[in-house]
């Protein structure tokens, strides 16, 4: 009767324990009388969890039975939160006898052993303690609703600190239980798309790495695919509205003054979780790296045509794979100073070939000099045309210089390459926080060139809308729309005979009113012009180092002196209305170069803008020349394309460079300029070609002229993609 | 096809709760695309008591791409062009600002809220946004007189909005950006 009894408890308990945990197994096939239940380990709140290295001594937990691995004796404690714990296994006997006279038993396993012994042996004592208490009855229930209460609070485990120890050893598989239920629950979870505003389960989700909004995984595809299709690669980031922006201030704020630049963009391996098609991955990997090189004006690219692969750069390091590399943003002061130092050893990193980055040739060896640049002259009709389009109807990114053209809109553009904002009338960088305040009054009622101006050309700028606007290029008095002349190679260029009569100097006052930019080129023609270090007073650059001379007021010299390898004469022509003259001192040597127009036909000189420029370079002691127009005996043979150039001119016109030389050991620049305006007739300054010469010798006197032929050198680069 | 599910619950749920101070309806109930919102000038604003037109046009690949939104009545207002097209400068209505999850009822409330609150610091008419900054009740009388003169009964939406209206900001075309040779 007690037996049969006993039986039918067990029964009746085993039945309702089922309906209330249906996960609840039997262990052994032929044994009803035995369960195994999983409780998990889902602590009310998210615990940390720290793996301190199994050495440690005083380790509280002890995981049971498992002796101490010894992990290479790396004491760093690792910390993770955690919001699952692996489940807690309990092997529940109800033998024979139970409830009236056995207690149950139970065996409590967990998988890893992260939990200790004494918790072990204390949750598997509960089991008789409360069949006690209830006074021997049935105590299933009872029992695994206590031990789940228990593992709420993780068992008391949680000390003082607010952490959970776990042996080392364990880590990676409470990690991995941790991440996969933390996933499991997130399946379960329903969300509703942003952008499709459809309830979704999140198993059909996405939640974004770095700010946590959940969108489902085909609205994700749909739109990085179209975006990364298109190019538009700044849209590949969350789609919740404002979501950088407030991550941003998050941040700010946290990080007081110091302000980190928040990631926008998703990385590559996220995109790969969502998943999008690993060509797509590729594609938007590989034209993240295009655009971060083209956006800086000092990448070199591999002169074989077929190639065109950007030279290996520390800046800029080329994809692997598919991970993308950060551009170290605090590089950008240093390269600067490295320009001058750093080699002009260029290596593609497409196709490994190694070349000069100055004169695009196969890489010569640090000690040959390359004045060649590209043969300018060797542009097609068509290259021309769309360099001419470009000046006319295109405005450059004050950023990375891309020339924009405008469509439709206002002013205030948007760098489709860089993300600049400027304005399409003078090319500013426009905050982009306020970027309308360039039209409007300044503080103090000063305005911009631009004021009120917002809506000009709102229809676009280009020869289809009958604009002629010449874009930010059109403003101030930066020589436009010039084809360069041949570039003169430094062994064309020498002094020969005398100049037959004495040219008058006459300062030039510049006006920066622009009158004709178009027309300098016809500056560097017109008449002479000579150009001085420190004006009358004495060379600009003294103290520059090395001995200096002066030719003063003597007949210069016309060749180089001993030593020197006094050489070239860079008549750079039109685009900059002005000559250079770049010298190279091999040895201690001084330097004079000199080139002046002749006085033809005894015209009158005319005074016009022409800069020239000379380098001096090298080990010794390259000495400023100087010679003033007024005794300019020599004569300056033309460049080829030059002579002729001036043959073609009608007007007797002088030339009349004067390249100076300064410096010693390394690069010294100094111009002046006089022009001389001796005669009476002729046409006057033009006003924009002398405000051009102004803002070069304003550079130059900075010492930042080299930068503004860079930019030369830019457009120039961007003027050869067509 | 996604873009118009999404446009039919958006329009749902903005005919049922409508922003504050609108009314939503279709031109053509065929064209899930094009809505025409009927906007009361807010009472705490100069465009009190005035009933302002909006044309809310919806780009196919919306929500993608961003919506176009312009007044179809003249209103005297810092961000919003004084012509017939009536672009309206919103942060959020930038293709480079928008995001698709932004939904058209939080675009509407922001221009709701920019009657309430021009933002003069990041205008389309810098004239307007001079004077409200700096003759706040002249600035308000020419707001009055443009709500009597074009923003009383019930707003006509006949006029249709340029092809160009809607964006406020110019569209750099990319000339270039290869290196083709």
């Amino acid at each position: 009767m007690a037996v049969n009894g006993a039986d039918d408890a067990r029964d009746v308990e085993l039945s309702s324990l089922s309906a209330i945990y249906p996960e609840i197994q039997q262990v052994h096939p032929g044994d009803r009388y035995t369960i195994a239940l999983d409780v998990p380990v889902t602590p009310s709140k998210a615990v940390i969890v720290s793996f301190p290295a199994a050495e440690q001594p005083t380790q509280p937990v002890q995981p049971n039975g498992h002796p101490h691995d010894v992990e290479g004796g790396h004491n760093l404690v690792d910390q993770q939160e955690l919001a699952h714990l692996p489940p807690v296994h309990l092997e529940i006997a109800f033998g024979p006898g139970y409830p009236t006279e056995k207690p149950p038993k139970v065996t409590v396993t967990t998988t890893p052993p992260w939990l200790p012994l004494e918790t072990i042996q204390k949750l598997q004592d509960d089991a008789p303690r409360l069949w006690e208490e209830l006074g021997r009855d049935m105590v299933g229930f009872t029992y695994i609703d206590h031990v789940q209460q228990a593992a709420e609070e993780v068992f008391g485990l949680v000390g003082d600190s607010g952490t959970l120890e776990v042996d080392g050893q364990h880590k990676i598989s409470i990690l991995d239980y941790d991440i996969q239920a933390r996933r499991a629950a997130f399946e379960r979870e329903t969300f509703e798309c942003g952008v499709c505003l459809d309830p979704k389960k999140g198993s059909a989700c996405h939640k974004m790495m770095d700010c946590g909004h959940v969108f489902c995984v085909h609205c994700l595809q749909d739109f990085y695919n179209d975006a990364i299709e298109k190019g538009e690669l700044a849209s590949v980031r969350c789609l919740a509205p404002g979501c950088a922006k407030e991550r941003e201030k998050a941040v700010a704020q946290s990080a007081g003054k110091k302000r980190k630049k928040v990631r926008t963009f998703i990385s590559p391996s996220e995109l790969l979780q969502i998943p999008l098609d690993q060509e797509k991955v590729k594609r938007y990997v590989s034209l993240k790296y295009k655009t971060e090189l083209e956006s800086d004006k000092n990448t070199i690219y591999c002169p074989r045509q077929w190639c065109n692969g950007a030279a290996r750069s520390k800046k800029h390091k080329k994809p692997q794979g598919l991970e993308l590399c950060e551009v170290s943003e605090d590089e950008d002061d240093d390269n600067k100073d490295e320009d001058d130092k750093e080699s002009r050893l260029a290596i593609c990193e497409e196709c490994s070939y190694a070349f000069c980055s100055r004169c695009q040739q196969s890489w010569h060896g640090e000690f040959v000099r390359c004045m060649t640049r590209r043969d300018k002259e060797q542009l097609t009709a068509e290259e021309k045309a769309s360099l001419e389009y470009m000046k006319l109807h295109t405005t450059p990114c004050p950023t990375c210089a891309a020339p924009a053209q405008k469509t439709q809109g206002c002013n205030h553009m948007i760098c489709y390459r860089c993300q600049t904002h400027f304005c399409y009338l003078c090319s500013a960088w426009l905050d982009p926080g306020n970027p309308y305040f360039h039209f409007n009054q300044q503080p103090g009622g000063r305005v911009t060139s631009c004021y009120m101006r917002l809506w000009e050309l709102e229809h676009g700028d280009g020869d289809d809308v009958g604009y002629g606007f010449a874009g930010g290029r059109g403003q101030g008095a930066r020589p436009q729309a010039q084809i360069p002349a041949q570039i003169a190679e430094p062994e064309d260029a020498h002094v020969v005979g005398d100049a037959p009569e004495p040219v008058p100097a006459v300062h030039v006052q510049a006006d920066p009113a622009p009158e004709n930019a178009n027309r300098p080129a016809e500056v560097a023609r017109e008449g002479p012009l000579v150009l001085r270090i420190g004006g009358g007073n004495g060379p600009a650059g003294a103290g520059r180092g090395g001995p200096r001379g002066r030719a003063g007021n003597a007949p210069v010299p016309r060749q180089a002196a001993p030593g020197g390898r006094g050489q070239n004469n860079h008549a750079e022509p039109p685009p900059r209305g002005g000559a250079r003259a770049r010298g190279r001192g091999g040895g201690g040597a001084q330097e004079q170069q000199q080139f002046q127009g002749p006085p033809r036909g005894g015209a009158a000189p005319r005074g016009q803008g022409r800069v020239g420029r000379a380098r001096g370079r090298g080990g010794g002691g390259a000495v400023p020349a100087r010679q003033n127009a007024n005794m300019g005996l020599n004569q300056a043979q033309q460049p080829p394309a030059a002579q002729q150039r001036r043959n073609n001119n009608n007007n007797n016109q002088n030339q009349n460079i004067e390249g100076q030389q300064v410096g010693a050991g390394g690069d010294a620049w100094a111009v002046d300029l006089e022009a001389g305006n001796g005669g009476e007739g002729g046409p006057a300054l033009n006003a924009a070609q002398e405000a051009w010469i102004r803002q070069f010798v304003q550079l130059a006197m900075d010492d930042e002229e080299d930068e503004m032929d860079d930019e030369d050198e830019d457009e120039w680069d961007n003027a050869l993609l067509f | 096809m996604a873009s118009q599910k999404r446009i039919s619950k958006e329009l749902a749920d903005c005919t049922e709760n409508p922003p504050q101070g609108m009314r939503i309806s279709l031109p053509n109930d065929s064209d899930l695309h094009k809505w025409h919102v009927t906007l009361e000038g807010p009472s705490q604003s100069a465009y009190s008591g005035g009933t302002f037109g909006l044309f809310v046009t919806l780009p196919p690949d919306y929500p993608f791409k961003t919506p176009q939104i312009t007044f179809s009545t003249r209103i005297y207002h810092p961000n919003v062009t004084n012509d017939a097209t009536g672009s309206i400068c919103l942060g959020l209505l930038k293709p480079e600002q928008w995001k698709p999850a932004t939904r058209i009822r939080s675009v509407l409330e922001a221009i709701r809220s920019l009657l309430v609150e021009p933002n003069p610091d990041d205008p389309l008419e810098a004239r307007i946004a001079d004077e409200y900054k700096n003759d706040r009740k002249e600035f308000e009388k020419n707001a009055k007189t443009y709500v009597t003169r074009y923003a009383k009964g019930t707003p006509k939406f006949e006029a249709v909005p340029a092809a160009a209206a809607g964006g406020s900001d110019g569209v750099g075309d990319s000339s270039t950006g290869r290196r083709a040779n």
